[in-house]
């Protein structure tokens, strides 16, 4: 049924694209909303009957995963939702994949963020994703959710001395100094390894400026595509590794399964988002092309006259 | 209102309810408040569906959404900030009564004068909100650029500048040179061989050379200068390209998201 | 002779007995401690030598870092050292703070029990805390009398091999970890095997005592390059001030306003120019505010029309005066009038619709955006591309480059904004600064190139000139 609705898929869009480029030939221009409606198309498929490819993880995502998976265990890691619902669909995926794979390699987690509209996030990741696949892991002990402060980039400049002058307590007002996992963490110092979810300001860019480069502590980032540039001239050097956009994610969730078998049922929305990513690329660079002949005749044409 | 309007809203409207009804219908099993749960994810779809109207045209369920979600999130950062700030890390701090009337844990020992310098300095802030005392709120806003522009300088020049300086010292001939003899004899094409490290290692120093060369004003670009400032428009283009590319995915994703959600929370097309 | 043997062979006889029974006391007095009578002294290994104590560097104090030389039979000789002991001379006087860091604990948890802050528990807090405060104070005067009145304590073991150990204690006077500052310690180290009673103790080190610095040397390059970079900010702004000719070079971007204006007048069309969505305070929007002068003062002269849409209220004001300013200097005041500068909203995409809106009503010849944009950048060059317009773009906002790179005939690329509004404007300050930009990039440029040298001859120590710690 899957293969079926593909082919047919796949039939309807190529076939428009060449009638479009057949236009394109003859001068015809195209509306704005014809290119719309071949996206939406595009991304629809792929999601009703899903398409999937094989993902190879990247020297610059497989860097971040090699981090965790040779962390001794019982290390601290914390991990910052840095996003809003905006950001999520491309940055919730990583943030669930290496969620999961600290508590795998049993490392301890802290959660935060410093969004406010991050919190809520946060709460939901844990709840749907991350732990129904742990059903041992203690909170407190195992893993802890520090939730949200105002104060933009002065929360990293705090905790990079103190966490509890920021964060007196945890997301349900426990005093941070019965909690476990403190017990020798002080300040992001004590850490060994920080992973800043995110693309705005505040982001994983303050987390380097303020904590990784002063305090010396591994930063991962897993940013939104759009910063991803951004991120790489901080390569290796201040960050040892970027997660960038869903392809970021896709590759982390491949190379997960891959090392860690036991993960090959769960959900992967990195992945499963490739589908709808590579035809859609396809059919932008068959509009760009379309357009250029578009472009390239209308020229030559005010050349002719 | 025009005619046509009107009959718009109405079919709009009528959509709503109906898929409200199945919405609730089929949540009726799963969960007690289907009533609202029914409602909520029905209008979840649609606003969502009116913030894509926009693609075809500007119209009135665009801007409704639009306006929703401005307003809305004001208030969701407002509310934010009160609780997790002033509430959780300020109120403890000054009184156990407040502390009480908020219900949080009052801290003992961290009593201190200090805290009502930003008591004072919130308030002055909000002195924007008076019309004559508006000046007052500059006072405030001194102070926060002030230390902002300063905490941020000297992260700035360490991360973004000396750092950043070191890292461009890259070995142009790789750190296993031994010779053009041995490195002929032993040449290696693949992504991780000596040919690729040193490539990489001339592109960094190129474009950042070239590109420092193109955002010099000092000196007209003719000549020499003029070629390598080519070469650095020509890097930064490329740049932008690749950002634009990733935009474009960053882009798509969304889109994922969002037709996700109405295929599977709204529709239940796919599971 | 016989006389003599016997009277030796006497004594000897007297004393033997006396000599064994003290050697069995010794021995039933040792068996009585329970230490292992038997320590064969061959096993002991060579003391740690050498131990130093110094305050650790580039701290705020409470911190001293301790270094010694390994024993000699740790790695080599017998190689039985297994890990090193560091031991501080504690006063008494620190165990009776303690006592009183409990009783503040008590009194905390007292409270958290009531569940409130009561006038008897706050009484009796801040006599705790006082107390706890004068005995901090005596700290010094304690750690002067050594040897007397302490004893050594141990702080912590470190594995064999490892020749330092940092003692770093809180500044907090309540907190079990805090160390004095300015006050006399002590430290001895020892080599311990794995029989831990077979040990051997360095000498000792000190009196060494703890301070904060004033400067963190391990940040001199930062502290390098901030004083190169205002000196030269300082230095080129006064030289503008005093009216030196600075040189900045012509911009593409720039001249292709003169040229569009000029098109605008020919089509009897106006020019719209967008400040974008920054507040009066942005750099952006300061130098998009010199290039509006520039393009006001031609428009003024061309007579041409003019739309200024603006974002914010202040922003407004300020383009309103720059608009006026800009008329009169082209001796045409009697042309402003004050609605060419209007506000529209501070809604990001209401403005974005009320502009495009403008856009295709007006049909403008020219579009500029300068100033700072964000996601509105496509949807306004877009639209502005669909009119048919001339469209220049400036923002130094590097995520929004790319959209009017693709949309614009024109974009000023980052600091490119910056110096057409220099090169536009004379302003001394704006041009001071650029000057110094450019030759902090001149600088590092030269840096770069030595670094590469250095880094394919690994000069390290050059290398390490740039290494910043903390």
């Amino acid at each position: 049924m899957d293969n079926i609705g593909v082919i047919i898929s796949l039939i309807l869009i190529f076939g428009g694209l060449v009638a479009l480029f057949y236009g394109s030939l003859k001068g015809r221009e195209v509306d704005r909303r014809i290119i719309f409606l071949f996206i939406f198309l595009a991304v629809a498929a792929p999601i009703l009957f899903p398409m999937t490819f094989e993902e190879k993880a990247t020297q610059v995502v497989k860097s971040v995963f090699d981090k965790v998976e040779n962390l001794p265990e019982g290390s601290t890691v914390l991990l910052s939702f840095d996003f809003d619902p905006a950001m999520a669909p491309e940055v919730q995926p990583m943030a669930n994949a290496i969620s999961r794979h600290c508590l795998e390699k049993g490392h301890k987690i802290i959660f935060m963020s410093l969004w406010a509209t991050g919190q809520a996030l946060l709460s939901q990741s844990l709840s749907e994703s991350i732990l129904p696949g742990f059903p041992e892991k203690q909170n407190l002990v195992d893993y802890v959710s520090i939730g949200y402060k105002a104060g933009n980039e002065g929360v990293p400049n705090v905790i990079i001395t103190d966490i509890q002058k920021m964060f007196p307590t945890d997301v349900n007002s426990v005093p941070l100094d019965s909690i476990p996992i403190f017990d020798n963490i002080e300040s992001c110092k004590d850490l060994d390894f920080i992973v800043s979810f995110g693309g705005g300001k505040p982001g994983p860019k303050e987390w380097i400026l303020f904590v990784g480069d002063p305090g010396g502590v591994p930063i991962g980032v897993g940013v939104a595509a759009v910063v991803a540039p951004q991120m790489y001239p901080y390569l290796p050097d201040q960050v040892i590794g970027i997660l960038g956009g869903v392809k970021g994610a896709a590759e982390y969730e491949s190379e997960l399964i891959r090392v860690h078998p036991k993960f090959a049922d769960m959900d992967t929305p990195g992945l499963l988002m490739m589908g709808p990513q590579t035809l859609a690329h396809v059919v932008i660079m068959a509009f760009i092309v379309i357009g250029n002949v578009v472009f390239f005749r209308g020229r030559r044409r005010e050349k002719k006259e | 209102m025009k005619k046509t309007t009107f009959i718009l809203m109405a079919i709009v409207s009528a959509l709503f309810l109906l898929s409200w009804i199945l919405k609730a219908g089929s949540l009726s099993g799963e969960t007690d408040n289907y009533i609202l749960q029914g409602f909520l994810v029905t209008f979840s779809a649609f606003l969502t569906l009116s913030v894509l109207s926009f693609l075809y045209a500007d119209n009135p369920l665009y801007k409704f959404a639009e306006h929703l979600f401005v307003g809305v999130s004001a208030a969701f950062w407002m509310c934010m900030g009160f609780w997790t700030t002033i509430v959780q890390n300020l109120i403890p701090r000054l009184s156990d009564g407040l502390s009480k009337f908020f219900e949080q844990q009052p801290q003992p020992g961290d009593y201190n004068f200090f805290f009502f310098i930003p008591v004072i300095l919130g308030i002055m802030l909000l002195m924007r909100l008076s019309p004559k005392g508006g000046w007052i709120s500059r006072w405030p806003l001194a102070f926060i650029i002030g230390t902002t522009a300063g905490l941020n300088f000297v992260r700035y020049l360490r991360s973004d500048f000396i750092k950043q300086i070191s890292n461009t010292f890259v070995p142009l001939l790789g750190t296993e040179w031994q010779g053009i003899g041995h490195f002929f004899s032993n040449l290696d094409l693949s992504a991780s061989g000596q040919l690729v490290a040193i490539a990489a290692n001339w592109v960094i120093f190129l474009g950042v050379f070239c590109g420092l060369i193109y955002f010099y004003f000092s000196k007209e670009h003719k000549g020499a200068f003029g070629a390598a400032s080519k070469v650095g428009i020509w890097v930064l283009m490329l740049t932008f390209g690749a950002s634009f590319g990733y935009t474009v995915m960053g882009r798509i994703s969304l889109l994922v998201g969002r037709i996700t959600f109405l295929f599977r929370d709204w529709l239940e097309i796919i599971s | 002779m016989v006389y003599k043997l016997t009277l030796t062979l006497l004594t000897f006889l007297l004393i033997a007995p006396v000599v064994s029974a003290q050697e069995t006391v010794a021995a039933s007095v040792e068996a009585t401690v329970g230490d292992p009578p038997m320590i064969d002294s061959s096993l002991i290994p060579a003391p740690p030598s050498d131990i130093k104590a110094v305050d650790t560097d580039n701290d705020h104090g409470h911190s001293i870092t301790v270094t010694w030389e390994l024993s000699a039979d740790d790695g080599s000789g017998m190689n039985n050292v297994l890990s090193y002991e560091v031991f501080r001379w504690v006063p008494f006087l620190m165990d009776e703070l303690d006592t009183l860091r409990a009783e503040l604990a008590r009194v905390a948890a007292e409270i958290d029990s009531v569940g409130r802050l009561t006038s008897e528990l706050k009484d009796e807090r801040t006599v705790v805390r006082a107390a706890i405060s004068d005995m901090a104070d005596q700290m010094p005067e304690a750690h002067r009398m050594y040897p007397e009145g302490g004893e050594w304590r141990l702080l912590d073991k470190v594995v064999s091999g490892v020749a330092t150990y940092e003692n770093t204690g809180g500044k907090n006077r309540e907190g079990s970890d805090y160390i004095p500052d300015f006050s006399d310690l002590y430290f001895r180290v020892e080599a311990v095997t794995i029989d831990s009673t077979i040990r051997a103790a360095s000498g000792v080190a000190g009196p060494v005592q703890s301070f904060g610095q004033w400067f963190n040397t391990g940040r001199t390059a930062v502290f390098i390059a901030f004083m190169f970079f205002g000196i030269m900010t300082v230095f080129f702004v006064m030289k503008a001030r005093r009216g030196s000719e600075l040189y900045v070079r012509p911009l593409a971007g720039i001249e292709a306003v003169d040229e569009a204006i000029g098109r605008a007048t020919e089509m009897g069309r106006p020019i719209l120019y967008v400040l974008g969505l920054g507040t009066a305070a942005d750099v952006a929007t300061i130098a998009s505010f010199t290039v509006l002068g520039r393009v006001a003062k031609q428009v003024a002269e061309y007579q041409t029309q003019l739309i200024v849409p603006t974002y914010d209220p202040i922003v407004m004001s300020v383009a309103q005066e720059v608009v006026k300013s800009s008329f009169s200097d082209a001796g045409r005041p009697e042309d402003y009038n004050e609605d060419i500068v209007y506000f529209v909203t501070q809604l990001q995409f209401a403005y974005v619709a009320a502009v495009n809106g403008t856009m295709l009503r007006e049909l403008p010849a020219t579009n500029i955006y300068m100033g700072k944009f964000f996601a509105e950048s496509l949807l306004l060059a877009e639209t502005g591309a669909l009119a048919g317009s001339i469209q220049i773009a400036g923002t130094d906002e590097i995520a929004q480059i790319p959209f009017f790179i693709v949309a614009c005939d024109f974009t000023l690329i980052g600091e490119e904004l910056y110096a057409a509004s220099a090169y536009l404007g004379r302003e001394p300050i704006l041009l001071g600064s650029l000057k110094a930009q450019d030759y902090a990039k001149a600088a590092v440029i030269v840096l770069a190139t030595i670094g590469l040298i250095a880094a394919q001859f690994e000069w390290n120590w050059f290398i390490e000139l740039f290494h910043v710690v903390d």
